[in-house]
């Protein structure tokens, strides 16, 4: 793993902002959130971003908004030089063969009356790439050979299949049109941890071999540090760090914090809990100031009043914060 | 005398078997962690010791679990419901398993010690608040006050934890109790009940998935495999010397900081399913020292260099 900057961006997020309301009926007040909060982020290309955090922190929705399966409220994502939010219905489609994405639910992401020759077939009918049988057999077996099942198994139904069987052909389905980037949202969340070996070891392999570009979104800190070239720490819809690589040790109190919380599968190496301060905050309260400020040992009257911007603090290596740890 | 002892347990869920088996001892203070993957009957197991697999139609098909020198698998229904909650509590991996939504948080910590321990109102609520304290919730008054619905998960889960305390239990039978939690709230969970079982000498039984929650909390550790115990041995032995193949497997699944890129490989194939376990070890189609004896014959536990395993392969073999 290398620590040098990275130059060039498939994907650009500038201050991009997504809120939601809720209430605002006859009863109830609205009430605004923002599951991502002015967030500012390059993916570079042939390389793993991953972004990690805790529930609620707006990973989910970021990856939702790099794929504009939602819009943004403000800011802007553009894809290899193309606004996104610019783009019509139809080149919008288009672009969407070269953008894909893999859920954290196997189950529900492949229609359970749908062959799996049928599921792999979908993504060029919906498409509209039309195909003869002889080409339909051969894009099949490609794929199904690609993630490592048995062409045994196009004929099968999803609910033959395990878990981990399911997962594959999902990523054989978002392979289908030959995509530059892959969005991985929790990926091998609902796998067993020798599944979920399994899955990353052949994301490793079809990366290099496709020269995939990845957005790795995961609650696992000791996985993204394995398979990242970058790890983005996210708290409450804002950025906190951005490591370089998995290397460098975090110097935002929070990362600290998740980093610390991790244990490691070595009796010997066992952690000292601190126990963080306070839960996490509602995310329709309004905090002026530093997200993780409630909850930061190290937090002063500026960090609960003035919100720190992301900066760089050499090599890469971006943090939002006043006090950083030494 | 062990507090709790599982010999030989093997249950059976109308025609499938899905435990074989299965042999523990736990002791107070101490705190034992049965590790395994979906399917491995780790739940099931922990549903023999809290005597409810006949809520389920499951049955101990043979074996015996004593607690306190009480068999529990002869034990009339009257008297398990007198050990469950006041000598032998659970915590379930949701919290809302065990807490009622329309009733507050104070009550239903209340209701434990005064049904277990016939304490008056005055004397549980003291306890409760207490209780709440103890497992470091702010502001004990307001939340003994609350709903469940307005406490967040990691919340709700102390709440359980308070209440499996809530009559002075000697063991604690704890199935995936921060699975659902966020990673900085079960590191607080795991630190608290650790402190608590060493503060009063309490027995737990911690199911889990996950080895780094075992490395971090338990003393002795049971390895199941698709029904069966693999391996049971110290902590720290199962770590630095597993005598199965498959704990050794299972530990190279996790990634460690600074591994090597492209070094994670998985376990090949997947758990069976109970209605077609192979022949032979339940493991051998899956492990890359398979031999001959392995597809034939059904390992059994026996004593290795350190802890017990129930591998074919001789120690000089299994690395």
């Amino acid at each position: 793993m290398t620590t040098s900057p990275p130059t060039d961006a498939l994907v650009k997020i500038d201050h991009l902002t997504r809120a939601f309301t809720s209430g605002g009926g006859f009863l109830t007040p609205k009430r605004t959130m923002r599951a991502v909060d002015d967030v500012s982020l390059d993916i570079p290309r042939g390389k793993v971003t991953g972004v990690v955090g805790e529930s609620g922190c707006g990973k989910s929705t970021l990856a939702r908004l790099v794929l504009r399966l939602i819009d943004a409220t403000s800011g802007k994502v553009s894809f290899d030089g193309a606004d996104l939010a610019e783009q019509s219905p139809a080149t919008m489609r288009h672009l969407r063969r070269r953008m894909q994405m893999v859920f954290q639910d196997p189950y529900s992401a492949i229609d359970p009356r749908y062959t799996i020759r049928r599921a792999l077939l979908e993504p060029f009918q919906v498409q509209g790439l039309r195909q003869s049988v002889a080409e339909a057999d051969a894009a099949v077996e490609e794929l199904i050979s690609m993630v490592g099942l048995s062409p045994r198994m196009v004929a099968s139904f999803p609910h033959q299949l395990s878990g981990g069987q399911k997962q594959r052909v999902g990523i054989a389905r978002a392979l289908a049109l030959r995509p530059a980037l892959l969005v991985l949202d929790e990926p091998t969340a609902s796998l067993d941890v020798s599944i979920q070996a399994q899955i990353i070891d052949l994301l490793e392999k079809l990366k290099v071999d496709l020269g995939l570009t990845y957005l790795f979104i995961s609650h696992d800190l000791s996985l993204v540090r394995y398979f990242c070239d970058r790890v983005v720490v996210m708290y409450l819809g804002r950025v906190m760090e951005i490591l370089p690589s998995a290397d460098v040790a975090p110097r935002h109190h929070y990362a600290h914090a998740l980093l610390a919380s991790n244990f490691e599968p070595d009796p010997t190496r066992r952690k000292v809990i601190t126990m963080l301060g306070g839960e996490i905050p509602s995310p329709f309260a309004t905090i002026p100031g530093c997200a993780f400020a409630a909850r930061c040992p190290a937090a002063t009257d500026l960090c609960r009043t003035t919100r720190p911007e992301l900066m760089d603090i050499g090599g890469g290596h971006q943090i939002a914060c006043h006090h950083p740890i030494e | 005398m062990a507090l709790l002892s599982v010999r030989d347990v093997s249950i059976s869920i109308g025609v499938i078997d899905p435990v074989e088996g299965v042999s523990f001892d736990l002791d107070k203070g101490e705190i034992l962690g049965v590790v395994g993957e979906s399917g491995s009957g780790k739940s099931l197991t922990a549903m023999s010791v809290m005597g409810l697999l006949p809520r389920i139609g499951g049955r101990l098909r043979t074996g015996s679990v004593v607690f306190d020198g009480m068999e529990l698998n002869t034990m009339s229904e009257d008297g398990l419901r007198r050990l469950r909650g006041k000598r032998i509590a659970l915590i379930s991996q949701n919290p809302m398993t065990s807490l009622d939504p329309i009733i507050r948080i104070g009550a239903q910590i209340d209701q434990v010690s005064t049904l277990h321990l016939g304490l008056n109102a005055a004397a549980a609520k003291a306890r409760s608040l207490d209780l709440i304290a103890q497992l470091r919730i702010p502001e004990p008054e307001q939340i003994h006050r609350a709903y469940p619905h307005q406490l967040s998960g990691g919340m709700k889960q102390r709440i359980v934890i308070a209440m499996a305390l809530a009559a002075d239990p000697d063991l604690i039978v704890a199935d995936e109790p921060t699975t659902a939690l966020d990673v900085t709230i079960q590191a607080q969970i795991i630190q608290i009940m650790v402190d608590l079982v060493r503060d009063r000498g309490l027995a737990l039984m911690l199911i889990t998935h996950d080895m780094g929650v075992v490395a971090q909390a338990c003393d002795r550790v049971v390895v199941l495999y698709a029904g069966r115990v693999a391996e049971t041995n110290t902590v720290e032995a199962i770590f630095a010397d597993p005598q199965h193949p498959y704990t050794r497997e299972l530990i190279r699944c996790i990634p460690r900081h600074g591994q090597a890129p492209g070094s994670l490989k998985g376990i090949p194939g997947m758990v069976p399913s109970v209605m077609d376990y192979p022949g032979g070890c339940r493991f051998h189609p899956r492990c890359t020292q398979a031999i001959d004896i392995c597809k034939a014959l059904l390992p059994v536990l026996e004593a290795k260099t350190t802890g017990f395993a129930a591998c074919h392969l001789s120690e000089a073999r299994v690395q």
